[in-house]
């Protein structure tokens, strides 16, 4: 089933042409990367799906609705760049996941209760009561997962989800989410430099840079031509392994 | 003491202060957690400029005070969320611009030198019952507001984006809690002026903040503080015969600057 269709997108931005003739089809569960240099309008593409930027042209529809109209269903999930969050905001944690709540009809207490749940998801229960402001990136990120988890949206974007989140905790991060899409069936569209620890997560890649230049798996993305084209120089890759003992102490500390 | 307490009008600066206090320790936490101190500033000097024109004009000044700061906050809002224009340019722009045009019309009405420092430092002892009814009647209206809509207030100002995505109506929020400050601040120009009134808005919860970290928290202690300010700054202005408006800003200010040698110097040992 199709969650997202764009159709023909054109977007400007003061003038210039950031993506052009971008046609994409998203199905029901499937988890999608969205890669490309900086500047290759990533970031817009996602904002442009969530209606904070108006395209040029063309069409976009989640839930076979306009962005605008989705959103008000309540059924999108939406996790920024973790910099871009208010940093003196005289929040809990919990206070933080709650949020996701905040058009359900519930009690408090049953509100409460599943935020509580889903900070034991995460692994963050035991900081529900300490301030959003002093946990380490990798903390906050998965308070804000928790978040969009209590929400129960049936398609998440992420952006950039592992900024300043050192790369075992990175695929820790992608472990969960592909657990999450396979206990709810969700679908995950994220915005992500980290080729290397995103392959074996990932069912789709959208090489972008102005134009689309790859949509499809991982193994066919990974090729050089199709690389080169992307970045537009040679590219050296570094994969990271999900079979790496050293990293396990880590992979074990998300999973709590 | 009591002999003080018997004047009726100490007894409405009493009453109007105490209402004040608690209107602006609300409002104060968003202030400080959207980061919008300056955006205060800029309003509150921007009622400046509307209370000239209605004086000259012959018109209620606070009606006309009232539409030059909402006008101003909704303007500085706007520009904030549209324009790539720094907010801080145009609140300086904005708020000089209104400066400039009460001082135009200041001078051009007669008997303006008292009506000047009236607007810019206030004078409590000169409160109304009619000022007092409006008082109660907006913080009223602000605590209804507040008891509403809180969480989606606070989830805007946390991250507005991510609201909107929850379906929240950021717009709403956002420009209704400007109209309410802009409010809130014309309000506050009788107590403590112009000048003085954006530190009054600003302090609550910027001192709450230094002993505490949860809203909540904030909240109650920004408030308490606040009233035990104005009480104390009321008494003590009216004994050594100082400008209120200024003492209190004056003794609310030091307060929190020893709040922030305490917790900087002796509690951080």
């Amino acid at each position: 089933m199709e969650i997202l269709k764009i159709e023909n997108l054109t977007v400007e931005i003061n003038g210039n042409v950031i993506l052009d003739k971008i046609n994409l089809s998203i199905n029901k569960g499937e988890i999608v990367a969205i890669v490309g240099p900086n500047g290759g309008g990533k970031t817009t593409l996602l904002k442009s799906c969530l209606g904070f930027i108006k395209p040029k042209k063309g069409e976009i529809a989640i839930l076979s609705k306009s962005p605008k109209e989705a959103i008000k269903t309540g059924k999108i999930g939406y996790l920024p760049q973790k910099q871009d969050l208010n940093k003196e905001n005289f929040l809990s944690a919990l206070d933080v996941v709650l949020f996701g709540l905040i058009n359900k009809k519930l009690s408090k207490k049953e509100k409460k209760e599943i935020a509580l749940n889903a900070l034991k998801q995460v692994g963050m229960d035991r900081f529900a009561y300490y301030p959003f402001s002093k946990l380490s990136g990798g903390q906050q990120q998965r308070v804000s997962i928790a978040r969009v988890i209590v929400q129960k949206p049936e398609i998440v974007f992420f952006d950039e989800p592992s900024t300043g989140v050192d790369v075992v905790a990175q695929e820790g991060f992608y472990e969960f989410i592909k657990k999450l899409r396979d206990e709810t069936g969700l679908t995950i569209v994220m915005v992500s430099h980290d080729i290397g620890v995103i392959g074996s997560f990932v069912d789709k890649v959208v090489g972008l840079n102005k134009y689309l230049h790859y949509l499809g798996d991982i193994r066919g993305f990974l090729q050089r031509d199709i690389l080169e084209k992307l970045y537009g120089a040679e590219v050296k890759l570094l994969i990271h392994s999900p079979e790496c003992v050293s990293c396990e102490n880590f992979h074990l500390e998300f999973r709590k | 003491m009591m002999e003080m307490l018997s004047i009726p009008f100490v007894q409405k600066a009493l009453i109007g202060g105490v209402v004040l206090s608690i209107l602006l320790s609300l409002l104060s936490l968003f202030i400080v957690v959207k980061n919008w101190s300056f955006i205060s500033v800029g309003i509150s000097h921007a009622t400046f400029g509307g209370l000239a024109i209605g004086l000259y004009l012959g018109i209620n000044p606070t009606f006309t005070g009232f539409l030059f700061a909402t006008f101003t906050g909704l303007l500085i809002g706007y520009i904030s969320k549209n324009s790539n224009l720094k907010e801080d340019i145009s609140i300086g722009i904005l708020f000089s611009f209104s400066m400039a045009i009460g001082i135009i019309f200041i001078m051009k009405t007669s008997n303006y030198t008292s009506d000047l420092f009236t607007f810019l430092f206030g004078d409590i002892l000169t409160i109304t019952s009619l000022d007092i009814k409006l008082l109660i009647c907006f913080t009223v209206f602000v605590g209804i507001y507040l008891f509403l809509f809180f969480n989606k207030l606070m989830f805007c100002c946390f991250d507005e984006e991510v609201a909107y995505t929850t379906g929240i109506k950021t717009n709403f929020y956002y420009y209704s809690l400007i109209v309410i400050i802009a409010i809130a601040t014309v309000l506050s120009v009788k107590l403590v002026g112009v000048i003085l009134a954006s530190a009054m808005i600003i302090l609550p919860a910027s001192f709450a903040s230094l002993f505490f970290w949860h809203y909540k928290k904030i909240l109650i202690f920004g408030s308490l503080t606040s009233v035990v300010m104005i009480i104390t700054g009321i008494f003590v202005s009216y004994y050594l015969d100082f400008p209120p408006g200024a003492f209190i800003v004056s003794l609310y200010s030091a307060v929190f600057m020893l709040g922030l040698f305490i917790k900087k110097v002796l509690l951080s040992r």
